[in-house]
């Protein structure tokens, strides 16, 4: 593990640690309903949406998490060095969201700029052991630039072993 | 599979098939079916059953036609002319055998294996047509200038003019370009991309083509790689639109690769299959890859539904593995 | 035909058997077991999906994913130690999705060899598939192997399609499709191209449970040779359906000459071959579908019963029509008289029903048309029909592109329009 990511991942904890407090509420705007208030525009009733933060690691890598009284939207952007990994991550997250629904906090949709975006709500915390959410998403981070990284060298190595079985036949 | 062969692997069940059955019990046959590249062979026996017509149809038959395709498929299975002749064309088609099943039973089990062998590579054989001839071609010039100068002006003009020989074997956009030289075979493949991660995985593909042999496989053709951009050998003679997507594969066969014989046999079949193989292990990659993900996906959720109270006993400890009394796991979702 | 374009490929995974070919042609190019034979090599277990998985993951150097093998080149493959043989299809659906892209990479590379670039493809699925199994075939046919376009098509309507080259078939696809292949027999309503989920029963009864009743005749009359290949040959060979068991018995006796056969097992080792007696097994085997009782202690429904529960199980307006238009479809469904004699013990329960309501009401039943429809195609009738269907012009019109899918996502593969009646 590099020197940075340490700092890095232990920064994004606690900040998640401390956004993900929350609580029901009813929307103020359609009678009895309940609806995330990060997602709706709240021009109207700004005092439901907390400050976002940005927690960055370098320019490539970055999470961005947007707290409001009811629901937490946590945005990551993964680590892409080249074309190679941008694609990787591109299809990457494109599989996973596809299995949105068995994720349950996965948004279907990431934040513009973003590779990939959860969304916590009060009623995922009521169901769900908060610290395990927040390892859940420190350990997705952990896993996805492993991984990424990992599929890199495969293709690379695949791409040998294969340049050479058709080259060697000629001789 | 690691390479794909150059026979057709179903019309080498219909012939070997058609050659074991009894020609009384023989049913009617009327199949089509397909190969690489556009190729679409139909193989029946509509006008008498021990007559089995072979057709073939191949996208790039008008240019092969100009590097005598047909005189070298009729020499090419001229050892079998006893059971397999010529006959006027199928419609739709562009080359038609037709093979006489009532004799060819009677032949040894050799010669039987050996025709279907060398039918169900029709498709490798009129691709090679060009390639045998361009081959023919650096043969005749490695003759004429075994002892001339060959860095004088004049000669390097002349190598220079020598006529490139084009298959556009997937239509304009992806072709072969093959130029004979008095020391070489330069064999170019254009080659287009229709999908974006195709085309990064091909680029690292094909990068390591190139370095394969400055790493490991000192002894093989010399390969290079230009984007968009087509090599110089054949900038006069391209076709077809200037596409971002498209890329340029050069081959360059040395005279050991082309020592007549079998040598020179394989080179033809592998390097006509090169499109193929790229194009296949590109799909492997990506198959692989989705094992890969389908696999960190099951991890992932692993990770997730720990943290749904469910799976966790009354002092907030996980339960992982739940048993039955008889001590058995619970095996959900296990495929 | 060359001249049209490539014709679109028709892959029918089952759960036993893949058929797979080109459209146009009136049978498959090949059948063979969907069974895949990986390399177990590296002294990794594969006991376990996961730890399966994560061998591959350590050995991502290697060829390992290429190592493998299909259909009967898995089976034999799977003799020696270093692979180990698995179905990837379940009880007609897919399970094991790593398995599978890797059994149509082959498929489609060495056996069909075509560029699926190039290709328009055809799928099936059992009825009640999951939507999101529609969604991961797409992603694998698209994203994978980018294929042209797909059209995902479910088995019974397609049984159906294929019916229609009986000279009785009125082309519809409104029917109740009796599909039987070796593990299960299902009994599926179709209406207007839908499946009629909630009405569909399956019946555990098929074509290894007959090869079995005859292997156990065959023992119990202490033949020489008794193994299922015997049993199986002379399953293909010699069995009928007969009208009444009771006659059947008395013709056997009368004309033992004509009716009594012998079975001749050839080996590997040409100059050994064994005779075999058969006998009433000729009729009885078949008659499991009618009598299950004979074979089968905890199953007892008869087909007829239950084809008939499945028509009154579906929506009252579309019952007449299925009772017009029965189909056949699978191999265990080939006996001779088969169609007949399910016609006819089904004419008699829906008869004896409507006599009691007519003397229940006193009002005269305008009768109900049983139509049971045999055809040629009947054995590989769900790949028939696909081929059937894929041949046409507008096919591709009913496909979702490459382009569609990169547009919208695997989501898209939902709702495929119905293919119109051709005229």
């Amino acid at each position: 593990m590099s020197q940075s990511l340490k700092p890095y991942l232990t920064a994004v904890r606690s900040s998640l640690t401390a956004a993900i407090c929350l609580e029901d509420f009813s929307s103020q705007l359609v009678e009895r309903h309940n609806r995330p208030e990060i997602e709706v525009d709240n021009s109207h009733n700004p005092e439901l949406i907390l400050n976002p933060m940005v927690i960055a690691r370098n320019e490539n890598e970055k999470v961005l998490i947007e707290p409001s009284i009811n629901s937490v939207r946590v945005s990551i952007k993964i680590k892409q060095a080249d074309e190679i990994e941008q694609i990787l991550v591109h299809q990457f997250a494109r599989f996973l969201t596809s299995r949105a629904e068995n994720f349950f906090i996965l948004r279907r949709v990431p934040i513009k700029g973003y590779d990939i975006s959860f969304l916590v709500t009060n009623f995922h915390t009521e169901q769900m052991l908060k610290d395990k959410l927040v390892d859940f998403i420190i350990e997705f981070m952990e896993e996805v630039d492993k991984e990424i990284s990992e599929m890199k060298l495969f293709l690379n190595a695949r791409a040998r072993v294969i340049a050479e079985a058709y080259l060697t036949p000629f001789d | 599979m690691l390479q794909i062969e150059s026979s057709n692997l179903l019309l080498e069940k219909t012939i070997r098939e058609c050659l074991s059955t009894e020609i009384e019990s023989l049913k009617g046959i009327q199949r089509t079916f397909t190969d690489f590249d556009f190729t679409t062979y139909q193989v029946s026996n509509s006008t008498a059953k021990h007559l089995v017509v072979v057709s073939i149809y191949v996208k790039c038959w008008s240019d092969l036609v100009n590097y005598g395709v047909e005189e070298y498929l009729e020499a090419k299975y001229a050892k079998f002319n006893k059971v397999l002749q010529k006959i006027e064309t199928e419609a739709g088609y562009d080359f038609s055998f037709v093979l006489d099943l009532s004799v060819a039973q009677k032949e040894d089990v050799e010669f039987k294996e050996e025709l279907v062998s060398e039918l169900a590579n029709l498709k490798r054989n009129s691709i090679a047509a060009p390639f045998e001839k361009a081959f023919s071609r650096y043969d005749e010039l490695a003759e004429t200038y075994a002892n001339s100068n060959v860095y004088s002006e004049e000669v390097k003009q002349e190598l220079e003019n020598e006529s490139i020989l084009t298959i556009n074997y997937r239509g304009l956009d992806e072709s072969i370009y093959i130029k004979p030289s008095f020391d070489r075979v330069t064999v170019i493949f254009s080659t287009i991309f229709k999908d974006e991660t195709d085309k990064i995985f091909g680029r690292v593909f094909l990068q390591e083509f190139v370095d394969a042999r400055r790493r490991t496989v000192q002894t093989a053709p010399q390969v290079l790689y230009s984007h968009i951009e087509p090599p110089l050998d054949i900038r006069n003679v391209i076709q077809g639109r200037a596409d971002d997507n498209k890329g340029y594969v050069t081959f360059v066969l040395f005279p050991r690769h082309l020592v007549k014989g079998d040598r020179r046999q394989n080179c033809i079949s592998h390097i006509q299959f090169f499109r193929n193989y790229f194009h296949y292990h590109i799909k492997c990659a990506k198959a692989y890859m989705h094992s890969r993900m389908r696999f960190r996906v099951k991890e992932f959720l692993k990770v997730l539904n720990r943290a749904k109270p469910e799976n966790v006993d009354d002092e907030g400890k996980l339960i992982e593995n739940r048993k039955t009394a008889s001590g058995r796991r619970f095996e959900v979702g296990r495929g | 035909m060359a001249s049209m374009g490539t014709p679109a490929v028709v892959m029918d995974n089952g759960t036993g058997l893949t058929k797979l070919g080109f459209a146009g042609n009136d049978s498959p190019s090949f059948i063979f077991p969907t069974a895949i034979a990986t390399s177990t090599l590296g002294g990794k277990s594969t006991k376990s999906s996961a730890s399966n998985s994560s061998s591959f993951l350590a050995s991502k150097r290697g060829l390992e994913d290429l190592d493998f093998f299909i259909g009967d080149e898995a089976l034999s493959a799977a003799n020696g130690s270093n692979y180990s043989l698995s179905y990837p299809v379940k009880h007609g659906q897919i399970e094991n999705w790593d398995h599978m892209e890797r059994f149509w990479e082959n498929s489609i590379f060495k056996y069909l060899r075509c560029e699926p670039e190039d290709h328009y493809f055809l799928m099936t699925e059992p009825p009640l598939n999951p939507p999101e199994n529609r969604e991961s075939t797409a992603e694998i046919m698209f994203e994978s192997f980018n294929c042209a376009g797909l059209y995902i098509a479910v088995q019974a309507v397609l049984a159906l399609a294929a019916s229609w080259t009986s000279s009785k078939a009125n082309r519809t696809l409104t029917g109740t499709v009796i599909d039987s292949g070796d593990g299960v027999t299902h009994v599926i309503p179709v209406a207007e191209g839908y499946v009629i989920g909630g009405a569909i029963k399956n019946i555990p009864l098929a074509g290894r449970d007959i090869t079995l009743f005859i292997q156990s005749i065959l023992r119990d009359r202490g033949e020489v040779d008794t193994t299922l290949q015997t049993a199986e040959k002379i399953k293909q060979q010699f069995c009928y359906v007969c009208p009444d068991i009771v006659k059947e018995f008395k013709k056997f006796d009368q004309y033992p000459e004509e009716k009594f056969a012998q079975y001749i097992v050839e080996y590997t080792d040409k100059n050994k071959t064994n005779t075999v007696d058969v006998g009433y097994e000729r009729f009885l085997a078949p008659e499991i579908f009618f009598n299950p009782e004979i074979a089968s202690s905890d199953y007892l429904t008869p087909l007829p019963t239950v084809v008939d529960q499945v028509i009154q199980a579906s929506p009252i307006d579309v019952r007449k029509n299925l009772y017009k238009n029965i189909v056949l479809s699978g191999g265990s469904t080939m006996f001779t008289s088969f169609g007949k004699r399910l016609q006819r013990d089904l004419k008699g329960l829906v008869d004896e029903r409507i006599q009691l309501s007519e003397r229940l009401t006193g009002n005269k039943s305008s009768g109900v048309k049983v139509e049971v429809i045999s055809h040629k195609k009947q054995r590989n009738a769900v790949w028939f029909g696909g081929s059937l269907l894929a041949q046409t012009p507008e096919f591709k019109s009913y496909c979702y592109t490459k382009q569609d899918y990169d547009e919208y996502g695997p989501s898209i593969v939902r709702n495929f329009s119905l293919f119109s009646v051709p005229s």
